[in-house]
Order: C-alpha cells, then structure tokens, then sequence
C-alpha cells in the first residue's frame, strides 16, 4: 500500500515550484490584485493567501489555495463575494478577501 | 461506527436513513456541532452508530473540528464511514487524507451520485476504492439506495487494526516530519492518543489543541518540537513565502489531483458551467436588490404564519373558554376548582392556544433553511454584524434564538460555539436573547392581537426588526466597551439550493412545535400551578372574608325574594332587577378577588415594584406576570391569564385575555407598546441564563446579561410610556 502512495505522490505536481512559480508571477503573469477589489462576476486565478496564518489554513482546507481557479458569483458585491470553486460556493467576509490574491483569467 | 465528513455532505441524513431516527437535517452547514449517537439492527447485529459534526479538516479551527478529532481519538470508533460529496469530490477528498493519516478503518461512502450525474460528474468508485486503498461505495443517502451494501463493507472493516498511511510532503517538509517523528518517538510524547507522523504535522499546521496538550503532557519535548518547527516554518517563510500548513494543504490537493486525474473522474460537460443555484444566487444575493428579497420574504413569511393560522387560534381559544366553563359547572366551588380554572386552564391554554401561530411560524421557517435560503440571509447580515462588531457566524445563532421570530436562546446561546474570537462569541452570547423567541412570541402576538389588530402581521414584522436593531446596537456598544477586539474573518460554504421534501418540513415543523407543547405541559404547567399559588395563598383573612359575605347578603337581602331565585338561576335573560343584583354580586365578588390577589405572596411582590414600574406604565397585576418571566417567558402570558381571572369565573369566564387587557383601565396602547419592548428585551429565561453562564465560564457573565438587559428594557420602556403619554 505505501508503495502506491509513494507512487502518487510522485506523480503530484512539485509543490515547491509551484508555489515559487506563483510569487514570481509565473503563473499569474496578469495584474494580482485581492479579491476585496476585483470582486465583480467572472473568473479569477488565485495566486496565493495572506495573513494570518490559521486563515491561510481554512482557506485551504476550502479549496482556496494557489493554482486554483474560481468563479465570482457577487458582482458589485464590495468586499463580500461569494466564490464558486470545486462545485463548492464560498461567502467570504471582507477580512478574507482582503487576503485572497487573484489575476484575472 | 462513526460518521465522518464534510458540512453539508448528508451525514445526518444517513444516520437518520440507518437508525429511523429524526435527527435535524438542515441544508445550513453547522446544524450537527456536538455528536449524537443512534442504533440498529443489520443482519441481526447490533450496531451503535455516531453521527460527528461536520468538519472540513481534523486541524482544531472550530469547535467542530476538536469535537470530532477528540472522539475519533479517544473513542476509537471500530470504523469510519467518510460520507464524501460525490458532486465536490476533491474537496471533500481533502478530510478524507487525514483520515488516512489518522490511521482509522475507513469507507467511503460516495454520497450524491445522482447530483454528480446530473451536473455530468462520473465517479468509478472502484477505481478511487484501488488507489486509495479504502471501500468506496456509491449511496444516495436520502432515499437510503446503496446504504445495505454500505454497511456491510463497513461492518467487513471492523476486524482492521488503525494504521495511519503516509503522504508525502515534498523533500524539505518530509525531512522535517523525519526528524519531529523522532523526537515524538524517543520520548513516546502524546504516543496514547496520535500516531507520532499525525502529532509530527500538526505540530508542523499549528495545530493549537495539539500544541497545549503537547505542553501538558510533556513540556520539554514540547518545547523541542515548537522549537524545530519555528526553525522550518522561518525557513519556508523566507525561501517560498508560505507557511508549512500551506505547503501541507498544497501537497494534498496535489495527492488528490494524482487520483482523481487516473481515471478516477471524468466531466462530460463543462465543468465551469454555472448551475440554475448560482443563478438564483445571483439575483438573491445581489447587493441592491438581495435586502429588498430578503425583507419582501421575511414579511410574506409574517403575512402567511398571521394570516393562516387565525382562525385555529380562535378556535382553540374557544375550545378552553369551554372547557373553563365546563369545569366551573361539574367542580364545587373551593381551591382545587380554582387551581384548575385559573392555574392549569388559563395559564396552559394561554400559551398551547397559540400552538397552530407557532407551528405556521416553524413550516416557514423549515422552507427557508431547508431551501438553502436561510444561509443566504446569513451571507447577506454579516455585512451588517460586522458594522456592529459581530461575526458573520453570528447570524445563525441570532435567527436559532428568533431572529425570524419562534426560536430559543438556549440552542442559540450553544450555537455561538462556532465562533472562534472570545470577544465575538461573548457579545453574540449577551446579544442573542434580544431575539423573539417561541415564548415571547405569543405575549407579543397576543399584545398586538389586543392593541392592533388592524394590521397583526405588520406589527409582528416591526416589533422582530426593532429586536434585531437592539440586539446590534447593544452588541455594537459591548464591543466597543467591555469587549473590545480585532474582527475575524468570515467563510461559509453556501449550500445549493433544493426543493425543500415534504416529509423534512413536516419533521422540521413538528419537532419543533412538539417541544413547545411538551414545555407548555410539562415545566410552564408546573410554574403556572406554582404561580396561581403564589397568587392564592395566604388568602384574605378570616374577618375580612366575612365581611365580603356579610355585604353580599345585605345586597341580596335588599331584593324581593322572587327576585334573588330568578338572579340565582340558570337562566341567561333574567329581568332587569334580577340583572342587577347579579351585577351588585359580581361587583364584589370581583373586588374581594382583587383584594385577595393583592394580600398573597406575589400579589404583596407587584405591588411592592409598582412605585417603580409605574414609571413604565405596569400596574401590579403586570408586575406579577413580569417576574414569572424570569422563570420562562411563556409564563409572562399564562401567568397574565391567571392574574387576570382570577375569581373571576363567572360572566366572562370564556373571554379571551385579550379581551380582558383591553377592558382593563391600566392598559391602552401606550402601555401596551412599553410592555412588548420590556418583554422581548428584559433578563433572558432562567434557563438560558445557566445556559450563559455556562458556555462563557463565568456566572458574572451571567449575571451581567440579567442586570444589564432588564436596566435597559427598563429604561427604553419608561421612555416609550413616557413619550407616549406626553403625545397623548
């Protein structure tokens, strides 16, 4: 059984890389703004979580995590949103998407 | 067995499929935050099943999280069935690896396969089973397909030892969970309760209960780890921008992503499309119009609980005018008589007549949450909570205490669990009984029957917008002085939204209003009892009671005695005369009534607080009603039935009390608005005041909430009387 699991993980894309790709702007070549601004209807790519650390964590165990890619449901909505990634819709308060950096895709 | 899985993925209702049980299903995330436990039979075995709260990682975040964490480590269920969201399988495959990790026999139970076919979603559960080494089986656990062959592969895992699996984390972090696994090995640290690999990575995410326990059980290896895990966590901080826990969570979704990219699942459409639920988010959570939605429904759910329920509240208000009469014919005159007219048939009939108000009220209720449209108004209010200091997770236990109108503080008050900053939990905590709950529903409703009943459910709109406004306005003012603090974020998953069955409302509705009954005929019958003899005893004295007598008979003795045997019949129309000296009877017997209720224990108490509540507009009579609302508010209307008949029993035995109030002098409606805002805003019920005190670990707390809102219900009432007066 471990031998699969060591199988698969190889198989998984390098962490490493991607999250260094994604400080370098690689992989959010477009302007990366926080959510709390760009927070009108249409697709975004996020590119990486700020603050506080514990909301880093929530954030990704919701599915929020660099690389991903979501919809906004809440235009004009301000600095609240509701984010629709992984067949999931996400509200997300001000203090969240101040911290939610995204490009436009 | 346990059942394990993400908020909203169908947990309860497969509990409720397996045991029979009517557990609340709500589609709100959050409904299950403590564990339940429930039994059944397969193929003649026995089986304990326990439903776990929803949770989305075994990372202690919220109370959820620590709730099932600690009893899958401490109770060491014999299996774990992970209910997983076939329609949102990569996420819901996020908990599922820590379950892995943990260690703990595993299935999965593939919930919403015909949701995930719908939307073009194809799963091969045999293929997911291989690659993560666990039974998966595809149900539907709303209409139980599949869950006969669930149990069975769940009852075939019971023999399997716990046996965490790893999962890679990359070169750096696994070097580093190498050399923590070492440390936890050497000195066999929290070994009782996590495998060492597990403790190793929370220890790496931060985990804060770990983190205390680890410091309890063994400080100085505690001190190691946190040390070394500062170390990787500046390092990754300075070589990639990202703290362990993201890199941990990144090298999941990376481990997902491997399988579920091998064939695993497959879109036949597109899989950005957006589905007719994010439409109709569009609309009803629009920033303009999405209010104007939200006020519109709220008022057609007042409009529909007054409108439709009227007429059965009549009804069953007529149903206890008769059995009062009834009663007052077959019983012999004498305290017993009295205790069951005024005590049990009054006092109880007041509070179960509004039974079918109640019940439309919960049916309401129930289509909201059930629709998915009740976190949507949570989603539309943090915008407002946070201008007033409180936490988006507010909005579930202010709306579980009233704040649509006919819950309780008591769930509400526990509700406030799931919010994480002390400060915000603790002025949600005080701020909740502002809310109209079930009790004070029917004093409100009763009031506004009497005063205005022009227009019932506009009123009852109004008087639930003013509690709202008071609740934040005092929280506004406790996080601004006693509870000052930063604010913390706010994330929810909306559940989509569904055509709510018609066995979930009628389970809703009824368990809901089942409680109402079962208070009304259990503790507020005991506290009416006990009230009517706080309002009898000690009685008028000997001589006093002689005279009463003496002057009714001079009154009769002044009449023909033709004229006293017509008076004493049975007869409706009498002659005039005959009329009369009924009338000249009644009159006393009612002033000797009044004279009685004022000489007993909680007659002396009102009339010792009226110099004081006079300011607002009560008279004594009120006063009792007031302090029995201490003990529940639904005494506040049984106890005014009581204090408002008693004695009299006789030509307006079948009035309704609000018939009375209106008659009363002491009450216009002036004093009946002062009553509503004291009512819904004074010292929460007994109960909840235990229930607060409790949950902020303070009786002080306690105590505060009961001074604080009864001096401010006081004196928004006496400005209300007041100014009320003055406008004449």
């Amino acid at each position: 059984m471990s031998m699969t699991f060591k199988k698969l993980n190889h198989k998984c894309a390098c962490l490493a890389d991607k999250v260094k790709n994604c400080i370098k702007q690689s992989s959010c070549p477009g302007q990366i703004t926080p959510l709390s601004e760009s927070c009108r209807s249409g697709r975004v790519k996020i590119c990486k979580i700020t603050g506080d650390r514990k909301l880093c964590a929530r954030m990704a165990s919701l599915g929020v995590y660099a690389g991903e890619e979501a919809e906004l449901l809440c235009p004009e909505n301000g600095s609240q949103c509701l984010l629709k990634l992984q067949g999931a819709t996400l509200s997300l308060d001000s203090t969240a998407t101040r911290n939610i950096m995204v490009t436009e895709v | 067995m346990a059942l394990a899985g993400n908020p909203n993925a169908g947990k309860t209702t497969l509990f409720n499929t397996l045991t029979g049980a009517r557990q609340h299903v709500g589609n709100y995330p959050g409904i299950t935050v403590d564990y339940k436990e429930g039994n059944f039979t397969h193929n003649n075995q026995e089986i304990t099943i326990t439903d776990l709260p929803g949770t989305y990682s075994l990372t202690a975040y919220s109370v959820e999280e620590v709730v099932t964490r600690d009893y899958l480590v401490n109770e060491k269920p014999q299996v774990v069935i992970n209910i997983v969201d076939a329609s949102n399988l990569e996420r819901n495959l996020y908990l599922t690896t820590q379950f892995l990790e943990l260690g703990c026999p595993l299935i999965i139970a593939l919930n919403m396969i015909d949701v995930a076919k719908d939307r073009g979603i194809e799963i091969r559960a045999e293929k997911l089973a291989e690659l993560l080494g666990v039974p998966v089986v595809p149900v539907i656990a709303r209409s139980g397909q599949g869950t006969e062959t669930l149990i069975s592969q769940a009852i075939l895992q019971v023999t399997q030892e716990w046996q965490p699996r790893d999962i890679s984390y990359g070169e750096d972090l696994d070097e580093a969970i190498m050399e923590l696994i070492a440390i936890i090995s050497e000195n066999t640290f929290l070994a009782h309760t996590y495998p060492a690999r597990f403790t190793a990575i929370k220890y790496l995410e931060h985990d804060d209960q770990i983190l205390q326990k680890g410091q309890e059980d063994d400080s100085a290896t505690a001190a190691r780890l946190e040390k070394n895990v500062t170390q990787v966590s500046d390092h990754l901080l300075k070589t990639m921008d990202a703290y362990p826990e993201a890199i941990i969570a990144d090298h999941r979704y990376g481990f997902i992503k491997s399988i579920l990219r091998q064939g695993v699942q497959t879109h036949s459409f597109d899989t950005d499309r957006l589905y007719t639920s994010d439409k109709i988010d569009k609309v009803l959570t629009n920033r303009l119009m999405g209010p104007v939605f939200m006020l519109m429904i709220l008022f057609g759910l007042y409009q529909f609980t007054f409108s439709w329920s009227e007429f059965p509240v009549s009804w069953l208000g007529l149903l206890f005018g008769w059995l009062g009469e009834h009663v007052e014919t077959i019983l012999p005159d004498g305290p017993v008589k009295s205790m069951i007219i005024s005590g049990v048939i009054n006092g109880m009939g007041g509070v179960l007549g509004f039974v079918p108000l109640i019940m439309f009220m919960f049916l309401g209720i129930a289509v909201l949450e059930d629709s998915g449209y009740l976190a949507r108004v949570a989603f539309m209010m943090d915008r407002i909570f946070r201008i007033f200091g409180l936490h988006g997770s507010s909005v579930m236990p202010f709306i579980v205490s009233g704040g649509i109108a006919g819950g309780c503080a008591v769930p509400g008050v526990l509700a406030t669990r799931t919010l994480r900053s002390p400060k915000e939990r603790m002025a949600t905590l005080l701020t909740v009984p502002f809310m109209n709950c079930g009790a004070k529903v029917p004093v409100i409703a009763l009031l506004i029957g009497a005063f205005f009943s022009e227009n019932k459910a506009m009123y009852m709109f109004l008087f639930t917008l003013i509690s709202w406004a008071v609740a934040l306005l005092a929280a506004k003012f406790l996080r601004a002085t006693v509870l000052k603090g930063e604010a913390t974020p706010f994330v929810m998953e909306l559940p989509p939204y569904r055509f709510p069955t018609l066995r979930g409302l009628a389970i809703h509705t009824w368990e809901r209003t089942w409680q109402y009954i079962k208070k009304a005929g259990t503790v507020i019958l005991g506290i009416s009892i006990l009230l009517w003899a706080l309002m009898t005893y000690p009685g008028l004295p000997a001589a006093t009671k002689a005279d009463y007598e003496q002057q009714r008979q001079a009154v009769t003795s002044s009449f023909a005695p033709e004229i006293i045997a017509e008076s004493s019949s049975e007869k409706d129309v009498v002659s005039e005369e005959a009329q009369r000296l009924r009338q000249q009877v009644i009159a006393l017997s009612n002033q000797e009534s009044e004279q009685a209720l004022r000489n007993s224990i909680a007659g002396r108490i009102g009339i010792a607080l009226e110099p004081i509540s006079r300011l607002a507009g009560f008279d004594w009579r009120t006063n009792i009603a007031l302090v029995g609302g201490f003990a529940a508010k639904e005494v506040i209307i049984s106890t005014l039935g009581t204090a408002y008949s008693m004695g009299d029993v006789k030509a307006e035995a079948s009035d309704s009390l609000g018939k009375r109030l209106t008659r009363d002098p002491n009450w216009n409606k002036v004093v009946a608005v002062a009553a509503l805002i004291f009512i819904m805003f004074y010292a929460p019920c007994f109960v909840t005041v235990v229930c607060i005190a409790k949950e902020a670990g303070h009786w002080g707390w306690a105590l505060f909430s009961m001074s604080f809102n009864t001096f401010f219900a006081f004196l928004m009432a006496t400005a209300v009387y007041q100014i009320g007066t003055w406008l004449g």
